[in-house]
């Protein structure tokens, strides 16, 4: 083993851990603005990974959109919520947390041995061969993948008019009188069912 | 220079033109509302039917294309793909008439509705024909996103975002799992993400049968289930559908599934097709589980729109009876199916909306005496339940009857026999209605029934309802009757399809008698 070698293994194996205990904190701690913090550390941790892969751009990529973006959108989601809530312990948590617990593990077992034993055939292509994986890239973009890149616009332009119909402040129609039919003012015309106590409707509720 | 002039000989997209004429459309309808405004609410919603008829008609043309590859393999214009793309297409084109009285009333805005509503039908065109992993995935995507849009399209009823929030949850963690099955083929194959590519290469990387196949199996299966809401999966759509706007309720229940069966049939059938026992396994579970609680759980509803989405869950189940029999007349008798699944749920969606307009309610027990007050949405919505339950002379009789005989053929008594007994079930709820509506005496009317307005055509938006009343009235009682067209339609896209083709012949070696009669 080469110097190289042994500071790829070592510096794969500090990512990695800092991975994990960065998503378990996410999980775990109870603060969402520590959550948050601890999200952003794991997408930087992500990155790593693709430089030690050669994956450049992917890295690059991977901070400027989940660092620079989504992550500081979900920090700004939360302050603009100031809303505090205390929540009341629910009896018997820790089965749930328990059950919770015991599934995960499960498909961890499952899921590590499916990765152990399956024969992955691995691309032998060294990484000189290419030397530049922008350009890569876009050849790919512009060949077979020219046609999920495109329809990928036209995702992200309904996306963007969703997003201002959700945000946009209506002006709320005044409700007319009985005019044949029902008009509502951005709401379903049917009514909500009438809510009933609980033992009555046993049977509907499914 | 000559990378461009190289790929662009080979990319063949004409074989798009339907979804180019779509997305031409949904540009229309977008520019022509901002610059027009809220009057082009008038002539929109036609511009959109148009769109997506002349869309139909291209389909047609690109019938037994001899070169059906595009984009260098990522999307397949082959004649499954086609008739898939038609049933989405149209779906979209009957929705639209029924929206727009519905959307207007509730004060929000129709252009950018119906821009939604096409953006949803061209994820799920793109998705009939997506031969390739990214594509099906961003296809997929842009299906969902449209579709958690349209759920929380009314923004002020507490029942709409409650429904979108727990469509936009469910449906990113089945997304999530999907991508992971997804990307477990990808490693498997050695790195390729066309279909065609993987299926050749995973028997030769894994000899055989791995612990990784069956895995990404799992995974893909959860998030298509997910899509055509199968039983274990199905906990969204009662809720859903309760609280979104009925013509979003249509739209998922007919285009969104047959979008959901078109990736099914076409992604197990080619990349899964080494471990095909387990899938038949897989969806044979699945189909017994959602007849039987499908059925079951719609008997004690007392929502119209409820009773309805655990109506589609069965249906569902239904159709799976086809893609487990995985003959030539299991494919074209699903195709068959959904197409006249289509007009008949449509046209109860249609009554369904009338009626709620008129009266606000969706309550099975406030339908009580309609026939008294509105004798035609009596007769229509009787025709399309009695037809969504299968009595005989209309067209799901003959859906399900097809259903079923390509199930005994390829040998599935069971299943078939499970599916005969849950399609009784189903008609005690069907008929439910129907007697709520016929048999009661004037003096037992509900109260929204004493208060029936007066029935009046000419209101805007009106007009259109009706026409596509009539027009899905009329093709479930007479798609039946009249089957063989679409009967030599199913047939033909189905073995005139290679991928479908190459796989049967592995099926279809125990029974050499299958004799396709073509008298009904």
């Amino acid at each position: 083993m080469n110097l190289a070698e042994g500071v790829q293994l070592v510096s794969g194996g500090i990512l990695a851990v800092m991975m994990i205990v960065t998503a378990l904190g996410v999980v775990l701690l109870s603060n969402i603005v520590y959550s948050a913090f601890l999200l952003g550390g794991v997408f930087i941790s992500i990155s790593g990974l693709y430089i030690l892969l050669n994956a450049d751009f992917v890295a690059a990529a991977q901070i400027l959109i989940y660092v620079g973006a989504v992550n500081v959108l979900i920090l700004f989601a939360i302050m603009l919520v100031n809303k505090r809530e205390d929540f009341k312990e629910i009896p018997g948590r820790w089965i749930r947390n328990a059950s919770t617990g015991v599934v995960c593990a499960g498909l961890f077992a499952l899921l590590g041995t499916m990765v152990l034993v399956t024969p992955w055939s691995v691309d032998s292509t060294s990484p000189a061969v290419i030397e530049n994986t922008i350009v890569e890239i876009g050849k790919h973009f512009f060949s077979d993948f020219l046609l999920p890149f495109e329809l990928a616009s036209v995702l992200l332009l309904m996306a963007m008019v969703g997003a201002i119909i959700l945000a946009r402040r209506d002006l709320i129609p005044e409700s007319m009188p009985r005019q044949e039919t029902i008009s509502t003012s951005l709401t379903l015309p049917e009514r909500p069912r009438e809510l009933t106590s609980i033992g009555a409707t046993s049977g509907e509720e499914n | 220079m000559d990378f461009s002039s190289n790929i662009a000989a080979q990319l063949n997209a004409g074989i798009i033109l339907p979804e180019g004429i779509v997305i031409l459309t949904l540009m229309v309808i977008l520019v022509g509302d901002l610059i027009v405004g809220r009057n082009s609410a008038r002539w929109l919603p036609y511009v959109a039917i148009a769109g997506l008829l002349t869309s139909i008609v291209a389909l047609y043309f690109q019938w037994d294309t001899p070169d059906p590859d595009a984009f260098l393999g990522a999307f397949s214009g082959d004649n499954l793909s086609i008739v898939f793309r038609g049933i989405i297409a149209l779906s979209t084109a009957v929705t639209i008439p029924m929206t727009i009285r519905y959307i207007q009333q509730s004060g929000t805005s129709l252009a950018e509705f119906i821009g939604i509503m096409l953006t949803a039908t061209l994820g799920g065109m793109f998705l009939s024909g997506a031969n390739e992993l990214v594509m099906i995935f961003i296809s997929l995507e842009m299906l969902s996103i449209s579709s958690y849009l349209m759920t929380g399209y009314m923004k002020r009823d507490p029942r709409s975002n409650e429904a979108a929030l727990k469509y936009l949850l469910i449906g990113a963690s089945s997304s999530a799992i999907f991508l992971y099955g997804v990307s477990l083929l990808y490693g498997l194959s050695g790195g390729e993400t066309n279909l065609n590519a993987i299926a050749a290469t995973i028997p030769d990387v894994t000899g055989g049968q791995s612990l990784g196949l069956a895995i990404a199996l799992v995974f893909v299966i959860a998030g298509i289930a997910f899509k055509i809401s199968a039983v274990p999966f199905h906990q969204w759509t009662p809720d859903v559908y309760e609280g979104s706007p009925t013509p979003v309720v249509a739209f998922l229940s007919v285009g969104s599934k047959a979008a959901g069966f078109a990736l099914a049939i076409r992604m197990l059938v080619t990349a899964f097709a080494l471990v095909s026992e387990q899938w038949h396994f897989i969806f044979t579970a699945l189909a017994i589980l959602s007849m039987v609680l499908g059925n079951v759980v719609a008997l004690a509803q007392t929502s119209m729109k409820r009773m309805l989405a655990y109506s589609s869950i069965a249906q569902a189940g239904f159709v799976m009876i086809g893609l487990i029999a995985g003959t030539d007349a299991g494919y074209s008798s699903m195709i068959f199916y959904l197409l006249v699944y289509l007009f008949m749920n449509l046209g109860a969606f249609t009554c369904v909306i009338l009626f709620a307009l008129r009266t606000g309610t969706d309550q099975i027990s406030e339908y009580a005496g309609l026939y008294h007050k509105d004798p035609a949405i009596t007769l229509c919505l009787s025709i399309c339940l009695l037809s969504l339950g299968g009595i005989p002379p209309l067209a799901g009789f003959f859906g399900k009857i097809y259903l079923f005989w390509a199930g005994w053929q390829a040998g599935m008594y069971g299943l078939v026999l499970l599916g005969l007994v849950t399609s009784v079930v189903s008609i005690y709820y069907y008929i439910r209605v129907v007697k709520m509506m016929v048999v009661k005496e004037p003096q037992e009317m509900s109260e929204s029934v004493k208060n029936y307005p007066e029935i009046n055509w000419t209101l805007p938006g009106m007009r259109p309802m009706q026409v596509g009343l009539i027009i899905s009235v009329i093709a479930t009682s007479l798609a039946g009757i009249l089957s063989n067209p679409l009967f030599t339609l199913t047939t033909d896209s189905v073995t005139s399809t290679p991928i479908l083709q190459s796989a049967a012949v592995v099926q279809e070696l125990p029974t050499d008698q299958m004799e396709i009669s073509d008298n009904f």
